[in-house]
Parts: structure tokens; sequence; C-alpha cells
């Protein structure tokens, strides 16, 4: 009898290896309610990637978790894991949080909801992971669009769609571009200004000219990734806009 | 797998709708109510059909309401010029009972929240324009609670109320009655020392 629970214990060791993780950096990108007062958490974290844990009693009257567990704060994680999803075991502070106030909300949860759209579960990514507290610090501050734009290059470039941008460019001149193919001489692709495309290599993208035809070609590149299924956030702050 | 007949497996499962209620729980239930306590179980019945028909949402303040008529939407309470919102009856009926508010309510049932699929509409916002846009408001009080998504609800209220004219006001987050600083966490410290008030 005990030969044989050790025989099973090991096999189930072999097939589902029980991962401790502790103490990781970690932001939060969603968390929805499950059961009765737990929540499923989607974490965005540095060594792991994107991780799904279920946090046990988190949105109970007493629950701790409750106001620690806030989006745009940094965390410290530590979770077990047999599998797809884990089971929170701790989580501390990491410091200040950002404060995000009125539409600058809308741009945390646009990426927020990129990240979870586009990132699979347990692949890291710490450069993405890096990117996201820049882009987070930058959203309160003057230069959110910038920061966003910025963080969508280097999301891009993570996920093996770097933008292909080499080549002399005139920035008075006007090509003919696609985000996926470069620079298409024979025609394909949209036109562009050589101006946007040198702002995109070098990542200056303050002149609001430029800015705006950055955007578009990035939100061309996107979509591309999507699959044509929208955004919810970008949705949701357009409706606003219109509202008020 | 299922012992049960079908009315008793049939009442098991409705009860399992109740929140926090598993399947012993529900059985244990569904005993009890036919065994020792069948007057019990006919007035559940009843009071569950009658408050089915009964009781609906207003259309002014969403909250619930009884044969159409609201307890929280009186004009004794309009004259006040005050319009508190918050999130959820539960929301309403603490402040109701813990404070001294007697002016009147708009339940938002939620927040915004784009990836769970909650916009403007969800929350009703329309109605309340429209009660703003009717004039006798002077206060929009706006009790959400403190969160991220409490923030982008509260900011699209504010401009709201302002644009119809009405004095736009938060309530305090900060420590709590008899908490200690030293536990509190540091979002709600930052707030609690930023919002200080004069002593």
């Amino acid at each position: 009898m005990r030969r044989w629970n050790a025989w099973r214990s090991a096999t189930a060791e072999a097939e589902m290896p029980r991962e401790r993780v502790t103490l990781e950096p970690a932001w939060l990108l969603a968390r929805r309610p499950y059961r009765e007062t737990s929540a499923l958490l989607e974490l965005l974290t540095a060594e792991h990637g994107r991780v799904g844990l279920v946090a046990r009693g988190a949105s109970g009257a007493r629950s701790k978790l409750r106001g620690m567990l806030q989006m745009f704060q940094p965390l410290l994680v530590s979770w077990t894991a047999s599998g797809d999803l884990g089971t929170l075991t701790g989580v501390e502070s990491a410091g200040r949080g950002m404060e995000l106030a009125g539409e600058r909300v809308f741009f945390g949860w646009y990426v927020n909801e990129l990240l979870l759209r586009l990132l699979e579960r347990h692949a890291p990514q710490p450069e993405v992971h890096a990117a996201y507290g820049t882009v987070v610090a930058a959203l309160a501050g003057e230069g959110a669009e910038t920061a966003l734009r910025r963080f969508e290059v280097t999301l891009l470039e993570a996920l093996g769609y770097g933008l292909p941008l080499e080549g002399v460019f005139d920035p008075s001149a006007r090509y003919r571009w696609d985000p996926e193919q470069g620079v298409q001489p024979g025609g394909g692709g949209r036109e562009v200004s050589g101006a946007a495309l040198l702002a995109l290599r070098s990542g200056q993208f303050e002149a609001p000219d430029t800015r705006r035809e950055v955007q578009a070609l990035l939100r061309t590149a996107i979509d591309r990734r999507l699959d044509g299924r929208e955004l919810k956030a970008r949705r949701l702050l357009r409706e606003m806009r219109q509202r008020s | 797998m299922n012992h049960y007949g079908p009315r008793l497996s049939g009442l098991i499962d409705a009860l399992r709708r109740l929140p926090g209620v598993g399947p012993k729980s529900a059985q244990r239930m569904a005993f009890h109510l036919l065994d020792r306590d069948r007057d019990g179980a006919a007035d559940l019945a009843q009071a569950l059909a009658d408050a089915l028909t009964g009781i609906t949402h207003c259309p002014e303040c969403r909250m619930f309401c009884e044969d159409g008529h609201c307890a929280y939407c009186s004009d004794a309470r309009r004259a006040a010029g005050q319009i508190c919102v918050v999130e959820t009856p539960a929301d309403l009926l603490a402040i109701e009972s813990g404070t001294g508010y007697r002016g009147c309510y708009f339940v938002l049932m939620g927040h915004l929240s784009p990836l769970d699929g909650v916009g403007p509409d969800e929350l009703g916002l329309g109605q309340l324009e429209t009660t703003l846009a009717g004039g006798g408001v002077q206060e929009l009080i706006i009790a959400i609670n403190p969160s991220v998504e409490g923030e982008a609800t509260a900011y699209y209220l504010a401009g709201m109320g302002r644009k119809h004219g009405a004095k736009v006001t938060r309530i305090a987050h900060g420590v709590p009655m008899g908490g200690e600083l030293e536990y509190v966490n540091a979002s709600t410290l930052s707030h609690a020392l930023s919002g200080r008030t004069p002593a």
C-alpha cells in the first residue's frame, strides 16, 4: 500500500509539478468575481509572463486583499500552481501606485485589455513587464499619448511583430508602407510620410501631426493582431466622449 | 447520480441558486422545509411570489420599489435638491441607516468596467441625465466605492452634474473609525493625507 501511494504521488508530481512562486513583481490586469467571495485575477508578472490566479476570499467583507488588489499598483505576488490556473497565497504592495483619474483610467484599461488579448499565459515577457511599469507611470502625466505609442511598439516587438523600419527615409517624402512587409515601392500598404516612419524608428512622437499618423499606423498593426475583434476600452472611451 | 425524485431535485436545484448555498446545504434546507416546517415553506413560497410580482426597479432612482411606489423618491426628499449616487442597493441602505442623509438617490447597479462589458447604458446614466436635466437638483453627491473603476465612473458623473449646473461633491475616503494607520494600505493613506481637512 505504501509503495503504491509512493508511486501514485510520484507520477502525480511528474505529471503536474506544483510550482511555488514567492514575491514576484506583478501588475493586476483584470479581476473578476469568482464563486461567492473569491476572485479570478489576471496578472502580468516579471518572470512568468501573464498568469491567471484564484484569490480565495478576496471579495469577502473582511478581506485585506480587497484594497490591495487594485489595478495600476505595483505588487509582489506569491502563488502556487499545478496547471493553468494558480492559487494566490500572498500579496504585498511594492510601492506607491498610480492615481489615475478620468480618461487616464481608460488609457490604462486599454493597455490591460491589449495584454489580455495578445499575451498567452505563462510566456515570460520581461521586457513587456518593464514597459508596462513605464507606461503606467507616464499615464498620469503629460506624456501619456507618447508613452502609449512607445508601449505599443515594444509590445509588437516582444510578440515577434516588430515593425519593418529598415532603410533610409526622407522626412518630407511619402511612402507606401505595410506594418508587416515594410516599404512597398510597387504600391500596396498605406501612404505614410517619411517623418512618421522616422518617428516610429526613433520613438520620438512629440510633434502632434506625426503622432496622429503614428497612432493610425500602430492601430492598423495592432488591429491585424486582434483579428478584427474590437477593444472594449477603446469603444467605451468613444461612447463616453460622445456623451459629455 | 441523482437519488431524488424530480420534485425534490427541482427544489434542491432551486435552493442552490441562493448565494453561498451548495448541494449539501440545499439538501438540508429542502428536508427542513418538507419535514419540519411545511407552514414556513408555504409562507416562503407566497412571499417569493408576492415579491416577484410586487417589487420592481424605480424608474427614477433604480432602487427596488413596491407596487410602483418608491420610498426614496418622495416629494419631501426631492425638496432637498440632492441626489446621492451609489453603486448597489446595499450601499443605499448603508447610507440610509448609518447617516442622517435624507435626500434622493440614484443606484447604478455597478460601475464602469469595459472588460466586463459594463458601459453607460448598463448603469442607467441616460436616466440620471434626464433627472438632472429636469432641474431642481442643486447637489450631486458621488458615493461610489473607491477603486480604479470607481474613479472613472465618478469622473463621468462629475462631468454630467456640472453640465446641468449642479454642485458636484464626493464623499471623503480615508482611515476607517477605529482603524490603525500602520495597517491601512498605501493608497488609502495617501488619499487620507491629500484630502485632509482643517481641524
